[in-house]
């Protein structure tokens, strides 16, 4: 009874709710447009203002509208705005260790947004944090003499990336492949979004090494950016970087392109979560909000 | 709940007591109440931006993110006539077709 009566009324009025806000989008899209594109500036580098424009609640059900496909810049600015607007509201100000409660309000954050569950504990794992400053890393080789010149598949990619430059020593889990040879398009790609976490933090890793090595080897993990919304699915290639660096993690150089990310004095926080993808569906790099 | 420029003027108070006389778990009804909140505010949202010029709006929606109440009703009532009134009678017809809802859900079961 009481689920009935809960379902009833949370399903008229998630359709109001969608209904309210397409038309709102629908009649004044181009202030709110203007809005987004200005807010940083409008509110001095602080997302809260974003919650006014959204009437976020927190509620991690509530879903949002779809907008029709004659309007795909609206769709995404929307999305896009409610996936910031509510990640501002669920993480502290400060780059910090999350509590339970904020992680578990990013886990819903994320997985509705997505539309696959994306957790901060996995199989009892976990890593030292869920939110931390991000670092640049090289590109790794992927096969034994795959180096530089080897290892773009285009002239744009080369152009974009060769200057990131190769790591003197392998990944955390040696060769993607054995040979160039022998190579597929999953090891290409595990290079290309990999991310260094430190592993070696864990808890009890010094006692569970190899069975926190089996569960860390290439594990999927979603990175977002919570400033800009962009999110990309990479897998774990490495351990690192060390405490002192002052970084938490680090991305290969077309993550961090993507993510819109930099190393050095201007390096910004990014949220990374366990993918739990069992059947291994999620495929790797960008990802865009789920359209349900 | 998060304050809102236009929080003293509508009363939502006839919801949540319409709620609270329900078998909902309090999850279940804090969930429902943020959905009530959340509707209204599009809706005002809505009937303001629907009075202003789109210049005005711009303004709005900046000193609406700055979260200066006073700011903004200054700003409404110098643009719009009987601002409040059209504020109050928006949320109120919402009102009333939410309370209808519950009412038709509650007469299923």
């Amino acid at each position: 009874m009481t689920q009935s009566h809960y379902k009833h009324l949370r399903d008229r009025w998630r359709v109001r709710h969608e209904d309210l806000q397409r038309k709102l989008w629908t009649k004044h899209k181009e202030s709110l447009d203007w809005l987004s594109g200005n807010y940083r500036q409008l509110v001095a580098g602080s997302l809260g203002g974003l919650m006014l424009l959204t009437g976020h609640n927190s509620n991690p059900t509530i879903s949002f509208p779809q907008a029709s496909a004659s309007e795909p810049a609206m769709q995404r600015i929307d999305k896009k705005v409610f996936l910031i607007s509510d990640l501002a509201k669920a993480l502290p100000t400060e780059v910090k260790v999350l509590t339970n409660e904020e992680e578990q309000k990013v886990s819903d954050i994320l997985s509705r947004t997505f539309g696959f569950k994306i957790v901060a504990e996995l199989e009892g794992k976990r890593l030292n944090r869920s939110y931390g400053l991000i670092g640049a890393e090289q590109h790794l080789a992927r096969y034994p003499g795959d180096t530089l010149s080897t290892h773009f598949d285009s002239e744009e990619e080369r152009k974009s990336y060769w200057q990131s430059g190769m790591a003197p020593g392998l990944g955390a889990w040696r060769y993607f492949a054995p040979s160039k040879e022998a190579l597929t398009q999953l090891d290409k790609d595990r290079e290309k979004y990999y991310i260094a976490v430190q592993t070696f933090l864990s808890k009890d890793f010094n006692s569970r090494v190899s069975e926190y090595r089996d569960f860390y080897k290439y594990r999927k993990m979603l990175i977002v950016n919570p400033n800009n919304g962009k999110a990309i699915v990479v897998e774990i290639a490495d351990a690192g970087p060390g405490e002192w660096t002052g970084k938490h993690l680090g991305g290969s150089p077309e993550v961090m392109h993507y993510l819109e990310r930099v190393d050095g004095s201007l390096k910004g926080p990014v949220l990374y979560f366990f993918i739990d993808d069992p059947d291994d569906k999620i495929k790797l790099g960008p990802i865009n909000e789920s359209s349900s | 709940m998060k304050k809102y420029f236009y929080t003293h003027i509508i009363d939502t108070s006839t919801l949540s007591l319409e709620l609270g006389s329900m078998e909902l778990d309090p999850k279940e009804r804090t969930h429902l109440i943020s959905l009530i909140d959340s509707n209204i505010h599009h809706a005002v949202l809505d009937i303001v931006l629907s009075e202003l010029n789109p210049t005005d709006k711009k303004t709005f929606l900046a000193h609406l993110i700055s979260e200066d109440h006073d700011k903004v009703w200054k700003f409404l009532k110098e643009k719009v006539e009987n601002i409040e009134e059209k504020i109050k009678k928006t949320a109120e017809d919402l009102k009333k077709e939410l309370h209808k809802d519950i009412k038709e859900v509650q007469a299923k079961s």
